[in-house]
């Protein structure tokens, strides 16, 4: 335990991903400890989703290294990545639409922990044990047979944050886990976060939301043309004057230091 | 649950069919029977790739045909009897649909197909084009795999010795037996975790590979598993006929149950048999009327695609949902 938290728990080295001519994130770095939990912003198309899609293996990076509890998962498959406890939301409502509710955190729970040689011919009472558990933990207990398509815009990030809970992942990525939700919805979604967080498992997640992402996180991290303009303490964003130029604005940036101050004082 | 349902319906429809021929035993209403019970076995495992796998493979005659065709030429070179035969061609049928599997990895959409079109027009040429003497029996010139003429006389069940002219009636048990095999196998997929990685990297696999299931190994099971009881069948096809020849290409088979499949609903567990209880029902009514029976079937095919995309099965599944939503 003791060597274990000093030991980091996700490196980037300089990683890049270039899509021919255009260099979509240019040699990033940034350690991940366990526990943590990091949040990344910045304006559209900086690369936060591209830096996603790097470390969950959906699409490898060009070049760099990425660094997974000290092994190297730099051109894993995104099966194996999930395998060895990465799992991810996606920024579009991605889910099995023709599926039940069930259905889909069935697939995580199942074939999400382990690489199944075999697969069995029934899901087995620890699967259905695990199933519930994640359904409960986003609160979507007694929706189980609700056809996934016709799922209302909360219930399926919900459910695409119980699909990567099913999975027992050590690190949770999450793209845009709030985009398009009302204040009342973010909240729910952010007392959910919470205590994902505070069952220990490790986050790094991208959101526009500037609440969402102060309040929830322990040390951001934003992005500009696919290079780290800032990596501190949420804090410190309103005092950044690249940040506030980029990304912010003088307005939210506004907003966002009359948050801060409510939040030290309460 | 579901699963449960699933096999009681199943048992109760093989019970049916069991007593079928005790009331008409026309010979041939009970033939057609049996030919409805070897194109239910292909349309059931064509539908694990096509409707739940979601991949718009066309291989599924070819397999058939590779089926048939192992099965003759087993019986025909070595005197291998059938029942050993048969279960053998199956499983090369499964080696060469993996093959087939492996090759459309990487391929999408409308690509799956035309490759696996290729695959079934090329063995058709290679079969139809060889003309070479490989043995010269009395009968005259045999190529390899049977030429233009195809494969006769390779060996039966035993019914004729056996039943004498009833020979067709156990036939049409052992095309119920097989279909009833088929159909269990269909279900514990479908139904089972095997169906459900199907469905995810059908319906979205980036998110499936996200979530642990691998594309490739996964397309690899689907087309292995629908291809033996799919090689059977043709196995089955070719002693129950007695003959096999390069006609199990044919095109207009290929279509006839794809438009089964797509009639009684794509991905539906029992929705490719109603197709094909439907669609040989119209084609028997329509056989007075010579070539209008093609167009007939032909118009029938576009009505439901424009009409009811997701066959009779689905369609009325969409609708029992939207009644539950509301309730």
């Amino acid at each position: 335990m003791g060597t274990a938290a000093t030991e980091p728990l996700l490196v980037c080295r300089e990683v890049t991903k270039q899509f021919g001519a255009l260099t979509a994130v240019n040699k990033m770095s940034f350690t991940l400890m366990p526990g943590e939990v990091l949040g990344i912003g910045g304006p559209n198309g900086a690369g936060k989703t591209t830096l996603f899609e790097a470390i969950s293996g959906l699409n490898p990076a060009t070049s760099g290294e990425i660094i997974f509890q000290g092994r190297n998962i730099t051109s894993l498959p995104p099966e194996a990545l999930c395998h060895a406890g990465i799992a991810r939301t996606f920024q579009l409502n991605a889910g099995f639409d023709s599926l039940t509710v069930r259905g889909n955190v069935e697939i995580a729970a199942y074939f999400g922990r382990q690489n199944r040689l075999i697969p069995g011919l029934r899901i087995g009472r620890d699967v259905a044990r695990h199933v519930d558990e994640a359904l409960a933990a986003v609160g979507l207990t007694g929706k189980d047979d609700e056809i996934v398509g016709r799922l209302p815009v909360l219930d399926r990030k919900l459910l695409m944050l119980a699909g990567a809970l099913a999975s027992n992942p050590t690190l949770l990525l999450m793209d845009e886990p709030v985009g398009g939700l009302n204040p009342k919805e973010i909240d729910h979604v952010m007392a959910v976060v919470r205590n994902i967080a505070a069952r220990g498992i490790t986050i790094i997640l991208i959101e526009h939301v500037m609440r969402f992402l102060v309040q929830l996180s322990s040390r951001v991290l934003i992005m500009h043309h696919g290079e780290k303009i800032y990596e501190g303490r949420p804090q410190g964003l309103i005092e950044d004057r690249n940040v506030v130029d980029v990304y912010l604005g003088e307005g939210a940036s506004q907003r966002l230091g009359n948050l801060l101050k409510e939040q030290a004082s309460a | 649950m579901s699963m449960r349902r699933d096999f009681i319906v199943g048992l109760v429809l093989i019970a049916l069919c069991a007593t079928l021929p005790l009331f008409i035993g026309m010979r041939y209403f009970v033939t057609q029977a049996t030919l409805f019970f070897i194109w239910g076995i292909v349309v059931l495992q064509w539908n694990l790739v096509l409707g739940v796998g979601g991949i718009f493979s066309l291989a599924q005659m070819a397999l058939f045909a590779v089926g048939a065709y192992a099965t003759a030429m087993f019986g025909y070179y070595f005197q291998m009897p059938m029942v050993l035969a048969m279960p053998l061609a199956a499983l090369l049928t499964v080696v060469v649909s993996t093959l087939v599997g492996l090759a459309c990895l990487r391929l999408k959409g409308p690509y799956v197909a035309l490759l696996t079109l290729a695959v079934a027009q090329v063995l058709y040429l290679l079969i139809v084009n060889d003309t070479e003497c490989f043995t010269n029996p009395p009968s005259g010139c045999m190529p390899l795999f049977g030429g233009v003429r195809g494969f006769t006389r390779f060996g039966d069940l035993g019914f004729r010795d056996l039943f004498g002219s009833k020979w067709y009636i156990a036939d049409y048990y052992v095309g119920l037996g097989l279909l009833a095999l088929a159909a269990a196998f269909s279900i514990a997929i479908i139904r089972g975790p095997m169906g459900l990685a199907f469905q995810a990297l059908r319906d979205n696999p980036g998110c499936a590979m996200a979530r642990g299931v691998s594309r490739f190994k996964y397309q690899l099971w689907v087309f292995a598993l629908s291809a033996f009881f799919t090689g059977l069948a043709g196995s089955f096809y070719a002693v129950h006929f007695a003959a096999v020849g390069p006609t199990a290409f044919s095109f207009s088979t290929l279509l006839f149950l794809l438009s089964m499949i797509v009639v009684g609903g794509m991905g539906t567990l029992w929705g490719p048999l109603l197709g094909a209880l439907l669609l040989m029902g119209a084609d028997e009514a329509m056989r007075e009327f010579g070539d209008w029976r093609d167009i007939g079937l032909g118009l029938l095919l576009a009505g439901f695609v424009i009409l009811l995309p997701k066959g009779v099965l689905g369609s009325l599944q969409a609708l029992v949902q939207k009644l539950r939503a509301k309730a």
